[in-house]
């Protein structure tokens, strides 16, 4: 049972905006849902105000073009991507990330900017957009501001959002498209489940990016590798950037091992 | 409360609802729509699956408040006059049934794949059917009648019996 809150769904950004600016910590911001009402139902969110961003005007979509790159918005669901076609063709490694998370009713409701604003280590959303340096485009009543996804987490379900922001936009730079990429994510099971790890790769123009998830209290980006790096130097870079934690389902070493494994075959399939 | 108006089975409802009340509740409670089922409550067993305009999603993770405008299909809209829709009428010749519990979802979740791919590899079933579980494990028959359905029933081969 979810207990009692007010619900809005305004219709324009300017009433959303001032509807945050007026609530702040009292106010939860409903996309997809799949996380929010869970943890409401949970008890470990109670919102006094829920506000459906859904029926903002402009707020759905997804957008490319090569000026302004790819562009997601707040209401963007995981299927809008593995729908779109220029995300599937310039794109691959956003596809790889978003086919891997959950299931398919789920990624039919789930969103992109609500798979980051919960900043939840093992997000499979975050390790695409920090290798493809996606921006994130901060609003709030008294202003915008962009921040790049490398900077935007801070903790475990922490970000830089404050508590009358919101995270209108995020924005994947021109020049990363036609980047190759894959991801691995470690699972129980073959279906849906949460990641034990997840690595994603992406190689362009001699670049070489990595990062990780469920290894540390964010996800995280291994900069400063190339397209020759040895296995041997990307192993290493990684096993420098994380820090996992041993939990319920797996132990620290595991995790470090499987991280290994699947940087030497994500190496192995991008040759 | 909030005033919605929707559409279920073809069928327009204007209803009063509580912010706090999900899909499911307000289809079981007040539409007296008992066919969607609730198993975990938290978008990982799929026993709640229903379309809502024109996609599957779990009726457990929605607000019957988003409801304004929207069209919503359930199981009790999936046979016609009385006679199984044909992938109600494929499980029940594949015994892909057994307490009944996921059917509905599991149904439903079939006529999405279906829609996107009429001719699914196992692979795709397993992989269209991940977000519905049967507890009852009754995997093999249900991915049969999908097969059957589809008009694949030569592609059994593909499935791995113990």
């Amino acid at each position: 049972m979810l207990s009692g809150f007010n619900y809005a769904a305004p219709r324009t950004r300017g009433e959303l905006l001032d509807l945050l600016a007026a609530e702040g910590q009292g106010a939860k911001l409903l996309a997809g849902g799949t996380d929010l009402l869970v943890n409401m139902r949970s008890g470990a969110v109670k919102p006094r105000l829920v506000i459906d961003v859904k029926r903002v005007e402009g707020f759905s979509g997804i957008e490319w073009s090569a000026k302004d790159g790819l562009v997601m918005k707040a209401s963007t669901t995981i299927n809008d991507l593995l729908r779109d076609r220029e995300v599937r063709e310039r794109f691959p490694l956003l596809a790889a990330c978003a086919h891997d998370l959950a299931s398919y009713q789920v990624r039919n409701r789930a969103t992109v900017v609500g798979n980051v604003v919960n900043a939840s280590p093992c997000s499979d959303m975050a390790p695409a957009l920090l290798c493809l340096g996606a921006r994130a485009r901060i609003s709030s009543k008294t202003g915008t501001r962009e921040v790049p996804f490398k900077e935007f987490f801070t903790g475990v379900k922490r970000t830089v959002l404050k508590a009358d922001e919101l995270l209108e936009l995020i924005i994947v730079p021109a020049e990363e498209g036609g980047a190759r990429g894959s991801y691995r994510k470690l699972k129980r099971i073959n279906g849906h489940d949460l990641g034990i790890v997840g690595v994603a790769m992406m190689k362009k123009g001699g670049l070489m990016r990595i990062a990780v998830s469920s290894a540390a209290p964010t996800p995280v980006l291994v900069d400063g590798l190339n397209e020759t790096s040895t296995p041997e130097a990307a192993v290493a870079a990684v096993r420098k950037a994380i820090s996992p934690i041993s939990d319920l389902r797996c132990s620290k070493e595991y995790r470090e091992h499987m991280v290994e494994v699947f940087v030497r075959r994500l190496l192995e399939e991008l040759k | 409360m909030i005033t919605v108006n929707v559409t279920v089975n073809g069928k327009k409802y204007k209803r009063d609802v509580e912010p706090s009340k999900t899909l499911l509740r307000f289809l079981r409670e007040d539409l007296g729509l008992t066919g969607t089922k609730e198993g975990c409550g938290a978008g990982e067993c799929g026993a709640c699956t229903v379309f809502m305009d024109g996609h599957t999603v779990n009726s457990c993770m929605v607000l019957a408040a988003e409801l304004e405008g929207r069209s919503v299909e359930t199981i009790e809209g999936e046979a016609k006059e009385g006679v199984l829709s044909d992938i109600q009428a494929a499980f029940d010749r594949h015994h892909a049934i057994q307490c009944g519990y996921c059917s509905a979802g599991m149904v439903l979740s079939v006529r999405e794949l279906l829609k996107r791919n009429p001719k699914p590899s196992v692979e795709q079933i397993k992989e269209g059917i991940e977000g519905n579980f049967c507890r009852c494990t009754g995997y093999q028959q249900i991915i049969e009648a999908v097969l059957d359905v589809s008009g694949q029933e030569g592609s059994k081969g593909e499935l791995h019996y113990v």
